[in-house]
């Protein structure tokens, strides 16, 4: 099916009660660098490929982001193993390559970088973190499987549901605000996800921009004057499976 | 001849008694003339310590020390060089922010950090938007006209050369200003981006006018600061020199007169005499940890509506048992944040609001008290263009999370924001107390609490259904709400008598005739428009009444040419 996304019926607000989630597997597959599960809507575009007009410091920070991997500090293996998993399905990254979330969550844990603020009823973040984690595994016990990692995903998703909502109660979720807990954790996975290369191909933002800037920023009536050279062109119209014969890709 | 201001635009016209701009590098962003800066001994007084070097201590320093005042400022975070220490990143813009702990409380606790609060030379104006609203004459006598908050005890003539000074510093970009009291600013309006633009139609199409900026960023090159390049990243610290913050509108000149920046300095106490009750200087923490303690005639607590009285409330004495300037139990109350709700709206074609920089027009139709609408005060609009991270704290907000979360994601491109800047009314239960616990300097940290009042949610509520009105006219396909909050002012406020006001109409403690207050938390309201400005301005003000009255004997006159001139 061609792709038009000058519609906005693919959007989670816009689709009918029955209708199931757009499947992100019929979107272009990803042609040039990666993003996470391969899939997105600029195939061509990789933002990596900008990195020699970056300033050093910048390239330095997000290259490394990107080259070296953090090792885990901070979580037990038993955690990283359950926070993985949650992390896994509320970012839906069911397929490699994944962003390695949990590593930068860790490091910034074990660091001990905040975000500036703790709610009065709320332990620190990193105690928060460590409840979550308990709180999960007995969601996991409470429907028959030893861990929370070791649930069918539709459990998982049923018991991030009720996280999302706050409606997860008794054990380690009696000593936390369930939903304020929700936003930590959200928060920090959305934070590694989001300031990675990968996931700024799937949706192509244009990267850092120094020293070059921008120029072209113009009417969305000029459709061709709005994008610079390099970036990326959304997939608008194209089918995967004609798209990949037509280049003899398969 | 002289010629009408409208027509001389851009670099022609700049300031008379700051030379900033010039003594910046066209080619690296740190400043240039740090190796000239005073070294004053721990062993004398200075004639004025300031805590904390955002807009009210920098631009008191700088026009204190002008007047021949010795300054120190005391700065608890880094002294930026924006080439070393900021990058182009959303995430590696973490060290910008006040991220020591603090902890929220009352029924809408105010989350704290990357969206209000700075840290390091320059404060938090470092990452500010750059909006740079004037208040309206009506702002300074809400009490008088609406039966609400409190008047000011100064008004809005009081400030009026102040906003024209500072806004010719900065330099202010915009078109001519319709609203509150109409005036003009010293550079033109900057190109409006795609996603502004939408906006900016889908207001006409409901009969609200937009105009574009008022920003604080250059709009053709200002001495040797160049013109922005519109890469987007205010919130992440100005890599270009082209948006303003105190770091290089202020401080540059303020060094060329003598004024000294201790970074890296945790000023824990103001330390009082207890017979005369006057104080005498500030303690702190230096940055190998060891304490030491500046001694100074006169105080200046420029800290911002947190820690400014944080600060006074941990220097308590036998004199003052609850903390410094607090006999009346005003220090920490009134703080007020303003509703800044955000509302994306989908559009067929890419907007890609990443580019340009996120404040780009505003409205302030609204701003005023309009019975008809079932609230005091008013608010603006504004638009906002938050990244990758930002955004998806929006579609969080929202509710989503998972597969919905990606597929919102994807769809970065074609979204553009508007946000409200709603007025709240001061209540004296949001305030700052002490906690239990301490931080790494062994301070009581913060405990900020707020609740909104019925108005403040109805203002919000009124702003959040304008913007959907202006969102449907423009033709959107689907919108996402954020509530949020903004800015932070309040909290030693300046008043008319002892009894309900930290300081006087001078920024004197009303206890104490030698602590001055000089930042956001003097103000009594807080108008619908962004503090910035009004801080700048107040500062402004305060040097002009203090100048000729410093405390101590004029040191042996140091000759200063003008340093334009030197190089």
């Amino acid at each position: 099916m061609p792709y038009d996304f000058a519609e906005a019926h693919h959007l989670p607000n816009r689709r009918l009660p029955e209708q199931a989630h757009a499947d992100p597997y019929d979107l272009p597959r990803q042609r040039r660098g990666v993003t996470p599960q391969m899939h997105g809507r600029y195939p061509d575009y990789d933002v990596l490929e900008q990195a020699d007009h970056w300033d050093e410091v910048t390239r330095r920070v997000v290259l490394e982001r990107v080259g070296s991997v953090p090792e885990i500090r901070f979580f037990a293996m038993e955690e990283v193993e359950t926070l993985t998993a949650f992390a896994d399905i509320v970012l839906a990254q069911d397929s490699e390559p994944r962003i390695p979330v949990l590593a930068y969550v860790d490091q910034k844990l074990f660091n001990g970088e905040r975000d500036g603020y703790r709610y009065f009823d709320m332990p620190d973040d990193d105690e928060t973190w460590r409840r979550v984690a308990r709180g999960l595994d007995e969601e996991a016990r409470r429907r028959g499987h030893d861990r929370f990692a070791l649930l069918p995903v539709d459990r998982q998703l049923e018991v991030c549901h009720g996280f999302a909502t706050g409606k997860l109660h008794k054990g380690a979720w009696d000593t936390l605000n369930v939903s304020r807990a929700w936003s930590v954790v959200m928060r920090y996975l959305l934070q590694s996800f989001y300031s990675h290369p990968w996931a700024w191909n799937e949706i192509g933002f244009g990267g850092p921009a120094y020293p070059r800037g921008y120029s072209r920023f113009g009417s969305p009536h000029l459709q061709s004057a709005e994008r610079e050279t390099w970036e990326g062109k959304e997939a608008f119209e194209i089918d995967p499976v004609e798209d990949t014969q037509q280049r003899g890709l398969e | 001849m002289r010629l009408p201001k409208s027509i001389v635009k851009g670099s022609v016209l700049m300031p008379k008694d700051n030379d900033s701009p010039f003594l910046l590098d066209m080619h690296k962003r740190g400043l240039q003339n740090l190796d000239r800066m005073a070294r004053y001994p721990l062993s004398a007084p200075v004639d004025l310590v300031v805590v904390g070097a955002g807009a009210g201590g920098v631009t008191l320093a700088q026009r204190l020390a002008r007047a021949g005042w010795r300054v120190v400022i005391l700065e608890k975070g880094p002294f930026w060089d924006p080439d070393r220490d900021w990058v182009s990143d959303e995430k590696g813009a973490a060290g910008i922010y006040w991220t020591d702990p603090r902890i929220i409380s009352g029924n809408d606790p105010i989350e704290m950090g990357k969206n209000n609060s700075g840290v390091g030379v320059g404060g938090s104006m470092t990452h500010f938007a750059g909006y740079v609203p004037r208040f309206h004459p009506s702002d300074f006598e809400v009490r008088t006209r609406d039966g609400v908050g409190v008047d000011w005890p100064i008004s809005y003539w009081d400030l009026k050369d102040s906003f024209e000074r500072v806004e010719l510093e900065l330099p202010v970009a915009g078109q001519d200003w319709p609203w509150g009291d109409p005036h003009s600013y010293p550079h033109g309006p900057h190109p409006v981006a795609g996603a502004a633009s939408v906006a900016w139609q889908g207001a006409l199409g409901c009969g609200i006018e937009m105009r574009v900026g008022p920003v604080a960023i250059t709009n053709g090159v200002f001495g040797r600061r160049p013109h922005c390049i519109y890469r987007g990243f205010c919130l992440q610290g100005c890599k270009v020199n082209a948006k303003a913050s105190p770091l290089i509108t202020h401080l540059p000149d303020a060094i060329e007169y003598g004024v000294e920046v201790r970074a890296d300095c945790m000023a824990t106490r103001v330390e009082v005499d207890e017979s005369s009750g006057r104080c005498t200087g500030v303690t702190y923490v230096d940055g190998d940890n060891i304490e030491r303690f500046q001694p100074a005639d006169a105080v200046a607590v420029c800290g911002y509506a947190i820690e400014t009285p944080r600060l006074l409330l941990n220097s308590q004495s036998r004199r003052f048992p609850h903390g410094l300037a607090n006999g009346s139990d005003q220090v920490g109350r009134y703080v007020m944040v303003q509703g800044a709700t955000q509302i994306a709206a989908r559009f067929p074609y890419e907007l890609r609001m990443y580019k340009a920089p996120p404040p780009e027009i505003s409205s302030e139709q609204f701003y005023e008290t309009d019975q008809s609408r079932g609230f005091a005060r008013g608010f603006s609009i504004q638009t906002v263009g938050p990244l990758p991270i930002d955004w998806a704290q929006h579609v969080l907000a929202d509710g989503h999370w998972g597969q919905a979360m990606r597929e919102y994601m994807r769809d970065y491109n074609h979204w553009t924001l508007l946000g409200l800047l709603c007025e709240f009314l001061p209540l004296p239960e949001n305030r700052v107390t002490l906690a239990s616990e301490t931080d790494r300097y062994g301070m009581p940290v913060a405990n900020f609490s707020y609740s909104l009042c019925e108005n403040d949610r109805r203002n919000v509520e009124y702003g959040t259904n304008v913007i959907e009105e202006i969102w449907e006219s423009a033709g959107a396909q689907d919108t996402l709400k954020i509530d949020r909050y903004a800015h932070l002012v309040g909290g030693c406020r300046m008043g008319f008598t002892p009894e309900d006001s930290v300081v006087d109409s001078s920024h004197r403690a009303w206890e104490c005739p030698n602590l001055f207050v000089c930042d956001g938390s003097v103000f009594p309201t807080e108008g619908a428009a962004n503090p910035a400005l009004v801080i700048m301005a107040l500062a402004d003000r305060l040097a002009g009444l203090l100048k000729t009255k410093r405390v101590s004997a004029p040191p042996a006159a140091r000759k200063k040419e003008p340093a334009s001139l030197r190089r």
